[in-house]
Formats: C-alpha cells, sequence, structure tokens
C-alpha cells in the first residue's frame, strides 16, 4: 500500500517526464509491430497502418496508462483548477459579482455561527452532556428556580436516580484585597458535586470537600484559570495560599481547568468558586439564585426521574407548609434545552434567516452562472463532440462553482473577520455562551464546508443544465430556440424564487425592527434623562453594623446634595429595569377590608426619601416619604399603581395594611404589618417589553429587621448638566468617605434602559442587513434575468420597431414580461412570510407576526426595486436600432 | 488454430509468468504470450500496457530503461519480490480452480 502511495507521488511529481516515457514506449511498440509487419511482406504504410490498428488509439492507451498509474483523479483536478482560474478570469464582470455575492452570504453565516457555537456548541462539550438536567420544582408558589437546602438534601438522598447532585449560586462581586486596592471579583458558590456532575476535573489541587460546605468551617476556595493566570501569575505553588476576600480569610485548594465556564450567563465569568454555606436547616427562599444540576444515571429518563423526586417535595411540605404548594412536582430539563429556553428563539432564528440570505446568494449565482452557459455552449459542444464524458464535464464546471465559492468564501471570512469586533458589541450580554466569541477553528472549518456545500448546490443546476447538448445545434451559431428557452424559463423560476426569499427576510426584518421602535417609544414610568447611577458594595468587616452602614449612606447622600451640579440624589437596593428581587406579602385583617389574609407577590424596594422626586415617579395618591418616617415611627409602605390595582381593584389602598415577607416564614414576618401611605405611578421594573410588576417600597430609615440597611446599594442622581460629567467629582467625593470603596457600574440610566433592550436592537440591526444584502442580491437577480431577456429578444424587438411599435410599447412590453416573474415570486413569498412568521411572534412587541400593514408596504417596496430592476434593460431595449436589431441573429 | 480471447483477469498471471523469466519489454511480452501458447492466445495489444502499468503501480513489475537487442531504447519490465509472491499465489490458484473445473466437467 505504501508502495503504491510512492508511486503515486512520484507519478504526479515527474509527470512530465513519465509523459515522454510513455509515448516513448508506445513508439516503440509501434516501431516494432511495424518492422513485423513489413518482415512478413507488407508495404511500409500498410504495415505501419496494421500496427497503429492492432494497438489500438494511441490517445486512448495512452488515456488508459495514465488511468492505470492511479494519478488521473489528482491531475485532473489540477487541469480544471487551473482551467477555473482562466475562466473566471476571462469574465471579469460574472466573477466580481459572484465572489461579492457569495463572500457577503458566506461571511454572515460564519459570523453568526461563531455565535451559535459558543451559545450551543459549545457550552455542551462537558462528557455525558447529555445526561446533565436542570432540577426544578414547578407549581410552587414562590416560582423560580427556589431549590433550598433541605430539598437539596432530601434528593440527594436518592442514589439511585443521580450519579452526582450539585447545586451552584449565590454569586455575586466580591472583593480581592491587593497591594493596589481592592479588586472585584466574579465569585459563584457551588456544592462539592458540582465538578463530578460537569466532569471537570481541578488542573490543579481538588474540589470541594464536604465538611468545607458546613457553615463555620475553614474557608476554601477554587480559582478560575484565567483570574488564576491574570491575578497569581500562574505560580504554580499556589495551592495552600491565603487570600482575602471581601476581608476574610481564603485557603486555595484548587485551580479548575483552562476553558471551564458554566454556561449560566451571570455565573460565566467566575473567577473564584466557593462553597456554598448555607444552614442544613434552612428554607430560605431568598438564596433564590440557586441552581440545581445533577448528572442522571445511564439508564434514567428525565420523567421517571422527576418522579421520583416529586414525594421528597410532598414530604417537605409537612416542614414548611406555606413554601410548599399542594401539587408541587419535581421537573428536569436537559442541559441543552435549559440553556436554548434560556437563549430564546433568537439565535436559531438569526441563523436561519442569514441561512435563507445565503441561499439567496447561491440562487443568484446560479442565475448568472446559466447565464453565461449560453455563451459557452459552443466549448462544451466540442468537448462533447471529440468524447469527453458527460460526467467529465459537470465534473469541470462544478470545479468551477467550487472555485468561485472558495474564493467567495475566503473572502467572507475576511469580511467577518473585520466586521466580527462591531458584530459582538452589539450581541445581548444576557445570552447564555462560553468561552469569548471568536473565530476558531471550528467555525473556519464550518466556513470551509459550507463554501464547498454552497459551490456544489448552485453549480450543479447550472451544470447539468448546460451539457444536456443537442450536438449539431450547438455546434452551428445560432443559439437553438428550444435550449434557450428552457434556460430562460429555468432563470425565471430562479428570479421569481430569490424574489420570494428576500421577502420573507424583509419581512422579518420590518417586524423586527417595528418592535424596536416600538420600545424605544415605551414610557418606562420615570425620567430617565440626566440621571447617573452607580453601585456600592460596603464590605462586611467595615461596615458590620446597620447603623454603620446606614451612617455612611447617609453622608454619602449629604454630599451628593451638596455638589453644585446635583439636583437630586438618592439611594436604591434595586434599581429599574434590574429586575429581581420581588418578595411576598399578606393582606392585614381590619375593617372592610376585601380579601383579608390573601397572599400577593410584589417587588421588594428600598429606597431614600427622595428616590421619587429623583426619578420623577409621579405620585398619584397619599404622600411619599419624608424624613419623619423613621425607625421609631410607623412603620410606613408605598405601593405603585399596578400593585393597587391587583390587589384593590375597587378601594382606595391608602390606609390598608399588609405584612411584609409574612408567607414566607417567622423569620421574614416583622413586628407590625405596614400601612399604605402613598400609590405611585408603575415602573417597568424587568424589561420594557412585559407590564410593570406591583412593586412595593419601603422606607431605608424603616429597613426590615432581617435585611437592616441592605449592604449593596444603587444610587441615582438627578444632575443639571451632562450626568457623564459629574462622573470625576463623585468618584472624589466617595474616596474622600472612603479610598477603599469602588464604584460598580457607572453609567446613566438612559445606558441602563438602552442595554436593556439589548436583544431586541441585536436582532433589528442584524435582520435589517440580512434583508439589504437580501434586496441588494434580489435586485441584482432580477436586473440579470432580464438583461438576458431583451437581448434575447432583440430581434423580435427589432421587428416590431419596424412594423411600428414606439418606444413606450416596447417598455410596456418589456416591463410587463419582467413582472410576470416578480409577482409570482413575490405571491410565494407572502405566502411563505404568512406561514413563517408565526415563529418570530415570541420576539415581536406591539405588531403583530402577520401584520397586513408590514406585508402589503414591503411587497410594495420589493415590486418597486423590481420594476426598476427591469425598466433599466427595458430602456436599453428601446434604444435599439430596429435595422442592427434586424440582422442581428 | 483459432484465437481465443484471454479470459478476464488471467493478463496479469501471464504477464507476471513471462516476466518472471527474463526482463522484458512491452512488444516482446506480447509476442512472447503469442509465440508460448502456440498462438491461440491473442493479446489485445491496447490492454497490455495499461496492465503493465498497473502491476508496475502495485508493485509487482518494476520498470527500467535500457538497450534492446538492435541497441534501440526500451522500457524493461522485471519480476519484482513482492511480484514473485504475487505469482506463486496467482499460480496456485488457478491450478486449484482450473482442476476443480476439470472434475466438474468430467462426470458423464
Amino acid at each position: 500500500m505504501f508502495s503504491d502511495l510512492l508511486f503515486r507521488m512520484r507519478a504526479l511529481f515527474r509527470r512530465g517526464s513519465a509523459e515522454a516515457e510513455l509515448g516513448e514506449e508506445l513508439r516503440a511498440h509501434l516501431e516494432r509491430q511495424t518492422e513485423k509487419y513489413i518482415q512478413a511482406g507488407l508495404p511500409q504504410y500498410e504495415a505501419a497502418r496494421r500496427a497503429r490498428i492492432d494497438l489500438g488509439g494511441v490517445e486512448q492507451v495512452k488515456e488508459e496508462c495514465r488511468d492505470a498509474r492511479g494519478v488521473r483523479f489528482i491531475e485532473t483536478l489540477v487541469q480544471d483548477v487551473r482551467y477555473g482560474l482562466r475562466q473566471l478570469r476571462r469574465n471579469r464582470g460574472f466573477t466580481a459579482v459572484a465572489i461579492i455575492t457569495l463572500a457577503f452570504g458566506i461571511g454572515a453565516n460564519t459570523a453568526i455561527f461563531s455565535i451559535v457555537d459558543s451559545a450551543f456548541l459549545r457550552p455542551l462539550s462537558f462528557p455525558h452532556a447529555d445526561r446533565i438536567c436542570v432540577v426544578d420544582r414547578i407549581d410552587n408558589p414562590i416560582g423560580g428556580h427556589s431549590i433550598s437546602m433541605p430539598i437539596y438534601l432530601a434528593w440527594q438522598k436518592q442514589r439511585e436516580i443521580f450519579d452526582h447532585l450539585a447545586l451552584v449560586g449565590g454569586s455575586g462581586t466580591s472583593f480581592l484585597s491587593a497591594d493596589a486596592g481592592p479588586e472585584a471579583v466574579l465569585t459563584a458558590g457551588a456544592t462539592p458535586g458540582l465538578f463530578s456532575v460537569l466532569g471537570v476535573h481541578p488542573a490543579l489541587g481538588r474540589g470541594f470537600l464536604p465538611e468545607e460546605s458546613k457553615p463555620g468551617s475553614e474557608n476554601a476556595a477554587i480559582l478560575s484559570d484565567s483570574l488564576w493566570r491574570s491575578r497569581f501569575g500562574a505560580k504554580r505553588n499556589i495551592l495552600g495560599t491565603v487570600i482575602t476576600l471581601d476581608e476574610r480569610p481564603y485557603t486555595v485548594v484548587g485551580v479548575l481547568p483552562r476553558g471551564f465556564q458554566l454556561p449560566i450567563p451571570y455565573m460565566r465569568n467566575a473567577g473564584i468558586w466557593l462553597p456554598i454555606h448555607v444552614p442544613l436547616t434552612s428554607n430560605n427562599p431568598s438564596n433564590g439564585d440557586l441552581l440545581c444540576l445533577g448528572l442522571l444515571k445511564r439508564n434514567v429518563t428525565p420523567a421517571e426521574a422527576a418522579a421520583a423526586l416529586t414525594p421528597a417535595l410532598a414530604a417537605l411540605r409537612t416542614r414548611f407548609p406555606k413554601m410548599f404548594g399542594p401539587n408541587e412536582k419535581a421537573h428536569l430539563d436537559p442541559l441543552h434545552s435549559f440553556l436554548a429556553d434560556w437563549a430564546g428563539p433568537a439565535p436559531l432564528l438569526l441563523f436561519g434567516a442569514v441561512g435563507l440570505v445565503l441561499l439567496l446568494a447561491a440562487v443568484n449565482v446560479a442565475n448568472l452562472a446559466l447565464a453565461r452557459a449560453a455563451t459557452r455552449r459552443r466549448e462544451i459542444a466540442i468537448r462533447t463532440a471529440i468524447g469527453a464524458r458527460r460526467r467529465r464535464i459537470v465534473r469541470q464546471l462544478l470545479t468551477e462553482s467550487v472555485l468561485l465559492a472558495l474564493i467567495g468564501g475566503t473572502l467572507g471570512v475576511f469580511l467577518c473577520y473585520a466586521g466580527f469586533d462591531s458584530i459582538v458589541a452589539l450581541v445581548p450580554a444576557n445570552l447564555p455562551h462560553v468561552g469569548a466569541y471568536q473565530i476558531d477553528g471550528t467555525v473556519l472549518a464550518f466556513a470551509l464546508a459550507l463554501s464547498f456545500a454552497t459551490g456544489i448546490v448552485f453549480g450543479l443546476a447550472p451544470s447539468l443544465a448546460s451539457t444536456r447538448v443537442d450536438l449539431s445545434h450547438s455546434l452551428k451559431e445560432a443559439d437553438s430556440l428550444a435550449s434557450a428557452t428552457g434556460r430562460a424559463t429555468l432563470q425565471s423560476v430562479l428570479a421569481a424564487g430569490e424574489l420570494a426569499i428576500s421577502l420573507v427576510v424583509l419581512i422579518g426584518a420590518a417586524l423586527a425592527l417595528e418592535s424596536f421602535a416600538g420600545l424605544m417609544r415605551v414610557r418606562p414610568g420615570f425620567d430617565a434623562s440626566h440621571l447617573l447611577t452607580f453601585g456600592v458594595s460596603l464590605p462586611q468587616n467595615k461596615y458590620a453594623d446597620a447603623a454603620q452602614r446606614r451612617a455612611f449612606f447617609d453622608r454619602a447622600l449629604e454630599r451628593l446634595q451638596a455638589m453644585p451640579g446635583v439636583k437630586n440624589a438618592a439611594l436604591a437596593n434595586i434599581l429599574p429595569l434590574e429586575g429581581g428581587g420581588d418578595i411576598l406579602f399578606s393582606i392585614a385583617g381590619g375593617a372592610a377590608t376585601r380579601a383579608p389574609g390573601r397572599v400577593g407577590d410584589a417587588d421588594y424596594r428600598v429606597v431614600t426619601p427622595g428616590f421619587f422626586d429623583t426619578m420623577r415617579i409621579p405620585l398619584m395618591r397619599g404622600r411619599a416619604f419624608s424624613d419623619s418616617d423613621n425607625g421609631g415611627s410607623e412603620l410606613v409602605v408605598i405601593v405603585s399603581e399596578a400593585m393597587a390595582k391587583m390587589y384593590w381593584p375597587d378601594q382606595d389602598p391608602i390606609g390598608r395594611r399588609i405584612w411584609v415577607g409574612k408567607p414566607m416564614g417567622p423569620a421574614f414576618t416583622e413586628a407590625r404589618p405596614r400601612e399604605i401611605v402613598g400609590v405611585v405611578g408603575s415602573v417597568r421594573e424587568s424589561s420594557l417589553a412585559s407590564a410593570p410588576d406591583p412593586a412595593m417600597y419601603i422606607p431605608f430609615s424603616q429597613a426590615p429587621s432581617w435585611d437592616p440597611t441592605p449592604r449593596n446599594g444603587s444610587f441615582v442622581v438627578r444632575t443639571r448638566g451632562t450626568p457623564l460629567a459629574l462622573i470625576p467629582e463623585v468618584r472624589a467625593a466617595f474616596r474622600a468617605l472612603d479610598t477603599q470603596l469602588p464604584l460598580t457600574d457607572v453609567q446613566t440610566m438612559k445606558e441602563v434602559v438602552s442595554s436593556s433592550l439589548g436583544s431586541w436592537r441585536f436582532r433589528a440591526i442584524l435582520l435589517t442587513s440580512f434583508a439589504g444584502l437580501a434586496l441588494l442580491i434580489a435586485a441584482i437577480g432580477t436586473y440579470g434575468v432580464m438583461s438576458y431577456a431583451v437581448s434575447r429578444k432583440t430581434h423580435e424587438i427589432g421587428i416590431r420597431m419596424a412594423l411600428g411599435a414606439q418606444k413606450t410599447d416596447v417598455l410596456r412590453l418589456v416591463v410587463r414580461q419582467g413582472m410576470i416573474p416578480a409577482l409570482i415570486g413575490v405571491s410565494v413569498g407572502l405566502g411563505a412570510a404568512l406561514a413563517l412568521t408565526r415563529l418570530l411572534a415570541s420576539m415581536l412587541y406591539g405588531v403583530k407576526p402577520t401584520d397586513p400593514l408590514t406585508f402589503i408596504a414591503v411587497s410594495l417596496i420589493l415590486l418597486g426595486v423590481a420594476v426598476l430592476a427591469c425598466y433599466i434593460p427595458a430602456r436599453r431595449a428601446t434604444r435599439i436600432d430596429p435595422m442592427v436589431a434586424l440582422r442581428y441573429e | 488454430m483459432e484465437r481465443m480471447d484471454l479470459p478476464q483477469g488471467t493478463l496479469d498471471l501471464l504477464i507476471l509468468k513471462v516476466v518472471a523469466l527474463e526482463p522484458q519489454h512491452g512488444w516482446a511480452i506480447s509476442e512472447r504470450i503469442q509465440q508460448i501458447s502456440s498462438s491461440v492466445l491473442c493479446v489485445k495489444q491496447g490492454s497490455l500496457y495499461p496492465a503493465l502499468h498497473r502491476l508496475e503501480r502495485r508493485g509487482w513489475i518494476k520498470a527500467k530503461w535500457g538497450a534492446s537487442e538492435n541497441n534501440r531504447h526500451a522500457k524493461y519490465y522485471e519480476l519484482t519480490k513482492s511480484g514473485r509472491k504475487q505469482l506463486e499465489a496467482d499460480e496456485s490458484a488457478w491450478r486449484k480452480l482450473s482442476a476443480a473445473v476439470g472434475q466438474v466437467l468430467e462426470i458423464t
């Protein structure tokens, strides 16, 4: 086998001399055979002729010898490639258009693929990824991923279901002490089983031990690879080092392998992993972001596991009756479907859209190739006449298409590199993904495969069409009517198809644009202009006491108010559009109260008195907080209009009382119910796209005992001038208060609003770009087809004009004929769009997927473009001199 | 004697055998086969050379340019070691086959 390969390689490289040898060998053979016949008595000429007949066609024997030498394939490939390149160079116009069209198509697909790769393919590169599930509860009164310790411990006992079970969560920003000042680091918590579930082994050291999860035990920490490299210089003796996190000591016990990332967005970049320290008996649901991950045993399905885990929930209900619903069930979601749900349909739909654009590009090039085939029919006819088999010619034509596609693909990858940063900047940050978005080996391999596939797909139809040759017709000058008509019909069909596809993409883009524009107009419930926001996190040891924290915040607000550029300043625990942080409450009994004891759910906001003024949230009824609402006075609360409407639909909530936190257990119950003293306008707390959730506001000075003066707060400052101009002054003020305290997330409220629309903007911009591309390509396609049709009809037009047709008649004739495929294409496109836009339904705001106005407007635009594309060649047609046309065949 | 066409696949065997006796060039191989078989076997000359090149690729024969009888330049083929092994294998296979066929034809 090896000698065979050597032989082939040698033969390939010494083709020239091998050819000479072959020729020499056969010539020598003929000489001898001729001699033999001469000796038998034949004359020279006859002998030579007989010898040649005996051998058969010399060229054919040579071909068969070459075949036998086994390098045919590569040789012919090289031959085809060279010939193809020559052809492409000769038809610069066609080549340029085709390459650019393909470059955009393949480039766009490559870019989207890299996003899909990061979001879907890489996160599932864990071993046994198909058995990893997210374990959750459904039909429970709290909602969300609220797995608490008792539940986890109960499930962990069921060893027949899981190989490994783990909790992960409790992530947040902590401060790592360093000489240069504290450095903010993202930390995440995990139970010891996490790395076993994911099949990941620490590169250095070990994972957590069960003892380390007990509260009060010595603190262990595991570093991520990137933090180990960036912050600790990748030193090998890192194990056992003590680091200071939030002014508490932790011992480093392990380092994770390179490239490990949890696909969950808010824990993806965790630099330090800590054991989850939760008291084992605490059923505190405010550990709300604990996610339960399990590695199922090999022969257990998610449904079976869910059924087996549900009884544990019922058992826990006896211990915590208010925390577990009567019909609660366990629910298992395989990791890939969990991530897909989180990502939403957007990435795959964008992939579909960009795939359509590529299809469009390919069809366009096929159309152009068909037009060009007309000029090559003689060449193909001659080849066929000499003896080339159809397969051979098709292979040569396909080589040309694949070459075109590869060149276009290479250019596309370059375009992708060039625009990549801008595309990545658009991707919404909350899209779950692993690793950086980058053009790596996988993506390049995809681009290569796509180029090949595209080349073969768009090359096949024209190649097969142009090799179906009627020799006698093609060898003559005239283009046979039948074949030309067939070609023209195919071209029209392709052009109609292009218009249909671009209509679908255009409608999708229009709907996405309308959604985004609609969202931009939504009023968030507050005035977002001239508002600066930033966060502060008070470290545990310096501000252990609630009074210390309150003092700090008071002093900070004083300083801010004193600044000349500041109109108003306030503090809140969570800002609008940040989302999260909801709490249960129950309506207190009392005179004339509807539904006493009713339990409700509302967003929980702790704010300073100046909050509503600063945010310009209107006060609808009652009063706002004042300095007289403090720890000593009556407990008060202000509710939003949405909350008032939901729980007191035709009553005035002012004066009513609610027990904040009571349904969540005795740990959350306050001494007395709170009195509602005011109703403010609703604010969109989670997203502009959804209706405002009910929200309640509690004054900072009256924060409940279980959350007295929160450690983390967000400041809002209404400035007189540009908010950003005030940043240095604000930083200086805070540095004066505490040199070690950094400010986090410093941005204007407008930026917060804008980034909350991140995914909408992403979709709108991308789809519009694709639509623009599609429109361009479809227009080129229609123009090309019309040009060709006109050139074919030159003869006919000449006759008509000679017989008296006016320019306008000719114009009308040509345009009308050109619009037929356009109208068919648009109709088919409308049908396809009606069926397909349904898939977009969840990504639209304020507009239906079958919005008639959008459909009609876009169709008219496309038809207008088609008319224009027909008009230009039609005008050329009118300039035909009848005398010239009549002579032209 | 009438000429018979070579059964498929046996051309390789014959070439190897002829070359095993002594290195030969293409034309001579064709002549030899005809001679030895008393002109019964007629080798289609057009299939001879592709077969030679194929055997060369398989590594069973080796080509060398040399001077022929009348000092003319010719491409000589000679048997290689693996070619000799292949020849033995093919020969014994052929004998077994013809014996078996003969036995079947013997039954009356």
